[in-house]
């Protein structure tokens, strides 16, 4: 069809076109990571089959084996499930005779019930970190109503939150990765501080006041911010070195399985205006052009600036 | 030549036949090192718990890449590698491009010293790979500093780094067999 002269000019054009390309692509993640993530997304909806028949084997395998383990020595494994279960029949009273007290202290305080959060459970799809960040995929099947910023419990305590949504999947970044950031009380000292992951298995306590160290072995809670409701268990301090205090997770961020995610509503703790302040009047939302500069228009700016220079 | 006539015992006067059967044969030979880069893209993704998974599919990506690009650079044309690079990227949720424009990088080397490099040993080789997979989890690692926009640890990019400068002896030498087997087109 081509000439051997164009041939050759084309087979040569080749590579660095596809470079280009590949450039196109990088700049693309850095200015519109969503859409990429929105097409990987899409690609993980189409295999969540696929991916549950590659690990069916691998799972059933590790069935056999726990039983296997706890064939092998059931009379140790009988008598450690008796102390068990004896000191659980304890703590079931006590938990009963808690849930009576608190039913009737809160009815003589005429508290306002909280609503019950909705949830969806899911199972992981699959991890998806990569070297840099922890992040789980789930499948919650289709007709969900997950929002960004919900939040995903195991059976044990938090995991995490929701950060972008697919079809049939959704993505949640772990309380470990890099990124996370998640507000938390300290339940014996009652101090705040902020837990940051960093990319270990026991994200790092800081911000907290000094002086109100967090205490080896307390209890570590959210605060109760934005869409995440205090209260919920986390983890326990622990110091892995002097002035690094750090959370041992609950929960079992390596080996996921079955994932909750709750919706307890956006903005419920939003704080009202403090009596006599001004409040502040936002301008109109300006018409702007499609493909216009994306960040808002800056104070003695030229109005033109921002349009593409009409 | 260095990589075409790599049967020069097949290449007699007398050619078989060009049948549909055969032509498809061929095809899914020389396609062989592309589906298994996908093929390993996609397992990988998969939820098996194993230590190391996105670095391998990194890493497995880049040595197959690199050694079909100067032995058998038929096998591994630029269009294939793009389409390998997208598919990890789509089955991988790392930096969009990165492992592309790596793939792509270290192909263009590869191809375009395929000479030097198919008359080099086995460790000079290994050696230069080396050099350029560390650049190409360099240039990730950089990447996703620029995304956080923080200084991240670089650890994770150095076990990347090390564990696909560690499979490729491994790599080689199923490709070579490969080559002479079950991916070399002339046996069809």
């Amino acid at each position: 069809m081509f000439s051997i002269h164009t041939r050759q000019v084309l087979a040569r054009a080749a590579l660095p076109i596809l470079i280009l390309l590949a450039v196109a692509l990088v700049l693309l993640g850095l200015v519109r990571r969503p859409v990429v993530d929105g097409v990987r997304l899409r690609a993980t909806d189409i295999l969540a089959p696929a991916y549950q028949a590659l690990v069916y084997p691998q799972a059933r395998v590790q069935e056999w084996l726990v039983d296997l383990r706890g064939a092998t020595d059931l009379a140790k494994e009988n008598a450690r499930l008796r102390d068990e279960n004896r000191a659980l029949r304890h703590w079931y009273d006590v938990a009963v005779a808690l849930a009576a007290e608190n039913a009737r202290l809160k009815s003589s305080l005429h508290w306002i019930p909280e609503s019950a959060p909705q949830y969806v459970t899911g199972r992981v799809t699959r991890d998806d970190g990569g070297p840099y960040s922890r992040a789980v995929l789930l499948d919650v099947g289709s007709g969900h109503q997950i929002h960004t910023g919900d939040v995903a419990l195991d059976s044990a305590g938090l995991l995490g939150r929701v950060t972008e949504i697919g079809p049939h999947t959704v993505r949640v970044l772990l309380i470990n990765d890099d990124a996370s950031r998640i507000p938390v009380t300290l339940a014996a000292s009652r101090g705040d501080a902020i837990m940051a992951g960093d990319d270990t298995d026991t994200p790092r306590l800081i911000y907290y006041p000094q002086d109100h160290h967090p205490i080896e072995g307390e209890r570590v809670e959210t605060r109760g911010q934005s869409a995440m409701p205090a209260g919920l268990p986390i983890g326990t301090v622990h110091y892995l070195a002097p002035n690094r205090p750090v959370v041992m997770p609950d929960a079992d961020l390596r080996r996921l399985d079955i994932v909750r995610v709750f919706d307890y509503g956006d903005d419920g703790g939003q704080a009202p205006d403090a009596p006599g302040r001004v409040k502040v009047r936002r301008p109109a939302a300006e018409p702007t052009l499609p493909g216009g500069l994306p960040f808002p228009r800056l104070p003695g700016m030229p109005e033109t600036l921002g349009k593409g220079g009409q | 030549m260095v990589a075409e006539n790599s049967t020069p015992h097949l290449h007699s006067a007398v050619e078989p036949r060009q049948t549909i059967r055969r032509r498809l044969d061929m095809f899914a030979r020389a396609a062989m090192p592309s589906l298994f880069i996908i093929l390993v893209a996609v397992l990988l993704s998969a939820p098996f718990g194993i230590p190391g998974q996105p670095e391998l599919q990194f890493g497995i990506a880049m040595c197959t890449v690199w050694f079909w690009a100067f032995s058998r650079p038929k096998s591994m044309p630029a269009w294939a590698v793009f389409l390998c690079g997208l598919s990890v990227e789509i089955f991988s949720f790392g930096p969009p491009g990165a492992v592309l424009l790596s793939l792509l990088v270290i192909y263009g080397v590869a191809h375009h010293w395929r000479y030097g490099l198919s008359r080099l040993g086995f460790v000079s080789c290994w050696l230069i790979f080396s050099f350029f997979a560390a650049l190409a989890s360099f240039f990730q690692w950089a990447l996703v500093c620029v995304h956080a926009f923080a200084l991240l640890s670089p650890a994770p990019g150095l076990f990347q780094a090390a564990l696909t400068i560690g499979i490729y002896p491994s790599l080689t030498a199923l490709f070579v067999w490969g080559r002479r087997t079950f991916a070399n087109p002339d046996q069809a």
